[in-house]
């Protein structure tokens, strides 16, 4: 569905922020791209819709060479969700600003109704219809640029620092959203520093560092490696420093804090 | 956009003529400025331009410069051709485009080598109110800032299926304004927050602030002042009465 | 005077609102200690950090019933030439909190607003420089700064002023984990070595709970639960107002619960591990 191939961006200042980076994205994969700030995360998935071009390597979405489509038609397939909604919100109305990306991917009155309708109540932003998007909260913003992306159904849904800011209940309900799109089949690729909301998840983890990809695997096996997250500045999920410092452990690290409560329960039983 | 930051946005540099003080840098550009409108011949406005593209040389800044001059010449034709319909003379009507880069050339020599804080010293020179050059100089600093804004801000629009680069000039226009309102909300917003973080720190609590670094001119500057009114007396005078203004 | 802040019965409500922002709200903090201010988004934080430093009532007007002390200053009656000498306050975006084109020109902003002679300027300067460790980004300009860097630049502006208490609003929002960690443990360092007063708002509670005295959690402007941060992540209110209980803590809470764990405290992963792994 993805894929880079040998990518290599350099900024005009002669930076490299991406160095010989090779990914492979399969359609329907929760993928999360962990690194410090810097790490050349957020530019990697700018390549994806071909808002940055490489400075050498190609970048393939759908088999399509992002050197010859627009950002336009790239982001079609493939939606961002931007860490600050601030930066998009312009329109007088919220149904106005759903309405925004479906009128310039072409979609017809009636179905834009549709797509409106179905956003609005499936964030629960429907009393908020006709409201200024500028007047609501950070949260509420948030859902709101989420909502416009998924109004278009786009296969692949990718979010920048989606945490940011945002108190526990609404990284719960971000958790939440993430299994939702993944039973729907969705692609979603999740940039954050804030491994620990993702964890329940179990998505493959990609670690960044200076440019490059210095770790790739699924969360339950990557995470445990101490000393690979320590020197790209990642934290190691709570469970997982448990699970390791524990004298006899299952074979899998918990997935959630009920997880590990079960398990030793049935540790001091067995004895 | 590339032309107004090539062109008039501050860059650090370490050349003699960055470390002037900033008031000989601006009496430099005003002389140079002021000569320009004061040539009458076109070869008289080439040597000028020739002294300050000179100056940028030395100044380690002749690559700006160049693509500074290169972009106003879009616009100078523009200037050489109203003016060749309206005067039908071409010797005029060249004068009037080159003098315009010449301008704008003298003007840019000093934006892009003196600092906001180097500005700032000279608007205090001239006594003007404090509140004014505090809000110069913070909309100065915050100018990269909004440029960065500016992109973050298309970005996420054409990811959104906003197209910017295709389309009559009409639709680009029209298609500016999902960009410029998040730009200005945005501004207005951080106008607030600056507010309060001004406040915090006792902005206004007395009527004289001191200041943290001092600003004093050396010798060598005060040279450089006297050698510059001294050429660009000689100049104006060969300019205006000794040289003549057709060549033969 | 050992209490650097009292707050007695605090209620505003904006001009505009129909609600209380803030409602008969009481705390008291002793010189020296870190409070982590925590709640749901909206329960009122921001105004409450802005009712301590006088940004409100002096910038924001508004129904303003009940007193605010610091270090023995009635908020509303001081003037924020006093009052940003006794409390510092770091907003949460470093970017709009720089003015200056240079580092240590806007370190020296707050001094230079109140008249201060420039010998001590530089002296004071030197020493916040000093204190976050930025001595070599003097002359820089903040726009070229990391997100971390710009923050520490901020927060030297602020401890340049020598204020008792200074109030840290979402300081680690934009930080990842490690530059996170890195600011807490500044935080606890500058605590220890000038016995300043911290009031901070977090959302991310993992890393300041480890130096944190207290925790106080706001909801609809009301103060709903106070104390040690292992009593009240212990409790089982916490996660009702948004509070956000550490994935580890959580698994000791249950252990606590069923009266398998007898070790009371707040324990990190490792901690916890040995206290269990070790049951016979």
């Amino acid at each position: 569905m993805i894929e880079l191939k040998d990518v290599t961006f350099v900024h005009q200042n002669g930076v490299k922020a991406l160095d010989a980076v090779s990914l492979r994205i399969e359609s329907g994969e929760t993928v999360a791209i962990v690194g410090e700030n810097g790490a050349g995360k957020t530019t990697l998935v700018k390549h994806v819709t071909g808002l940055l071009k490489p400075s050498s390597g190609t970048v393939l979405v759908d088999g399509q060479d992002t050197r010859g489509t627009s950002t336009a038609a790239l982001s079609r397939k493939v939606g961002v969700a931007f860490q600050n909604p601030d930066h998009q919100l312009f329109s007088e109305s919220v149904e106005e600003e759903m309405a925004f990306a479906l009128r310039n991917f072409g979609f017809s009155p009636e179905l834009v109704e549709n797509r409106v309708a179905w956003g609005l109540e499936m964030f629960g932003l429907e009393e908020y219809r006709k409201s200024s998007p500028l007047v609501l909260s950070g949260g509420e913003k948030k859902r709101l640029t989420l909502a416009c992306i998924l109004a278009w159904d786009p296969e692949v849904v990718i979010l920048d620092e989606p945490t940011v800011g945002q108190d526990s209940i609404q990284k719960e309900k971000l958790t939440g959203t993430i299994r939702m799109l993944r039973s729907a089949g969705k692609t979603v690729v999740v940039v954050s520093h804030d491994i620990e909301f993702l964890w329940p998840v179990q998505p493959r983890v990609v670690v960044m560092k200076a440019g490059r990809i210095v770790g790739d695997g699924p969360a339950s096996t990557l995470m445990l490696h101490g000393s690979l997250l320590d020197s790209a500045r990642v934290a190691q999920p709570q469970l997982v420093s448990f699970y390791l410092a524990l004298h006899r452990r299952p074979n899998q690290p918990f997935v959630d804090p009920l997880e590990a409560r079960r398990w030793l329960e049935g540790e001091s039983a067995g004895q | 956009m590339m032309w107004l930051s090539g062109g008039f946005v501050f860059r650090r540099g370490t050349s003699a003529y960055h470390r002037l003080d900033p008031r000989v840098k601006l009496l430099l550009s005003a002389l140079m400025f002021v000569t320009t409108l004061l040539v009458r011949a076109v070869y008289e406005l080439a040597i000028v331009l020739t002294f300050m593209i000179a100056v940028a040389a030395l100044a380690t800044v002749l690559r700006r410069v160049a693509r500074t001059m290169a972009f106003t010449a879009l616009f100078s034709a523009f200037i050489f051709a109203l003016n060749l319909v309206f005067t039908r003379n071409l010797e005029t009507s060249l004068l009037y485009a080159v003098r315009f880069v010449a301008i704008v050339v003298s003007t840019s020599l000093f934006f892009i080598t003196t600092s906001p804080d180097e500005l700032e010293q000279v608007m205090k020179t001239f006594r003007l109110p404090r509140d004014v050059i505090f809000a110069f100089v913070t909309a100065v600093r915050f100018i990269p800032v909004m440029m960065l804004d500016t992109i973050q801000i298309m970005d996420a629009q054409k990811s959104r299926g906003l197209e910017l680069e295709r389309g009559n000039l009409l639709r680009r226009v029209r298609n500016m304004i999902p960009v410029l309102i998040p730009l200005v909300v945005n501004s207005v917003v951080r106008s607030g927050e600056l507010a309060e973080a001004m406040e915090s720190r006792a902005y206004g609590a007395v009527p004289r602030p001191t200041s943290l670094v001092e600003y004093r001119t050396s010798l060598t500057d005060k040279a450089v002042a006297v050698a510059a009114v001294l050429v660009f007396a000689a100049a104006a005078y060969s300019f205006y009465f000794v040289l003549p203004t057709q060549l033969p | 005077m050992a209490e650097i802040l009292e707050i007695n019965d605090l209620s505003f409500r904006y001009p505009d609102s129909p609600r209380q922002a803030v409602a008969s709200f009481d705390l008291t903090v002793p010189g020296g200690e870190i409070v982590v201010l925590a709640g749901p988004s909206g329960c009122g934080k921001s105004t409450l950090l802005r009712a301590v430093n006088g940004l409100i009532p002096h910038m924001y007007s508004g129904d303003y019933q009940g007193d605010v002390k610091v270090d023995g200053v009635s908020v509303k009656d001081a003037t924020m030439r006093e009052l940003a000498q006794k409390v510092g306050f770091l907003f949460q975006n470093p970017e709009n909190q720089i003015f200056m084109f240079t580092v240590e020109r806007d370190i020296a902003f707050g001094l230079e607003n109140l008249g201060i002679a420039r010998a001590e300027m530089r002296e004071r300067v030197d020493e916040a420089m000093r204190l976050l460790g930025i001595g070599d980004l003097a002359l820089r300009a903040p726009h070229e700064l990391s997100d971390g860097q710009k923050q520490r630049v901020a927060l030297a502006g602020v401890l340049a002023m020598r204020p008792r208490l200074v109030i840290l609003d979402e300081p680690t929002s934009l930080l990842d984990p490690k530059t996170a960690a890195e600011l807490v443990g500044l935080v606890a360092k500058l605590r220890e070595e000038l016995g300043t007063t911290f009031l901070v708002v977090e959302h991310r509670l993992d890393l300041l709970v480890q130096v944190a005295d207290r925790i106080v959690v706001m909801n609809e402007g009301r103060k709903v639960l106070e104390g040690p941060p292992g009593e009240v992540l212990f409790g089982d209110e916490a996660e009702a107002y948004g509070v956000a209980v550490p994935a580890v803590t959580q698994v000791q809470k249950m252990l606590a619960r069923d009266g398998v764990l007898l070790r009371r405290g707040l324990m990190t992963p490792a901690e916890l591990a040995a206290e269990v792994g070790g049951r016979p």
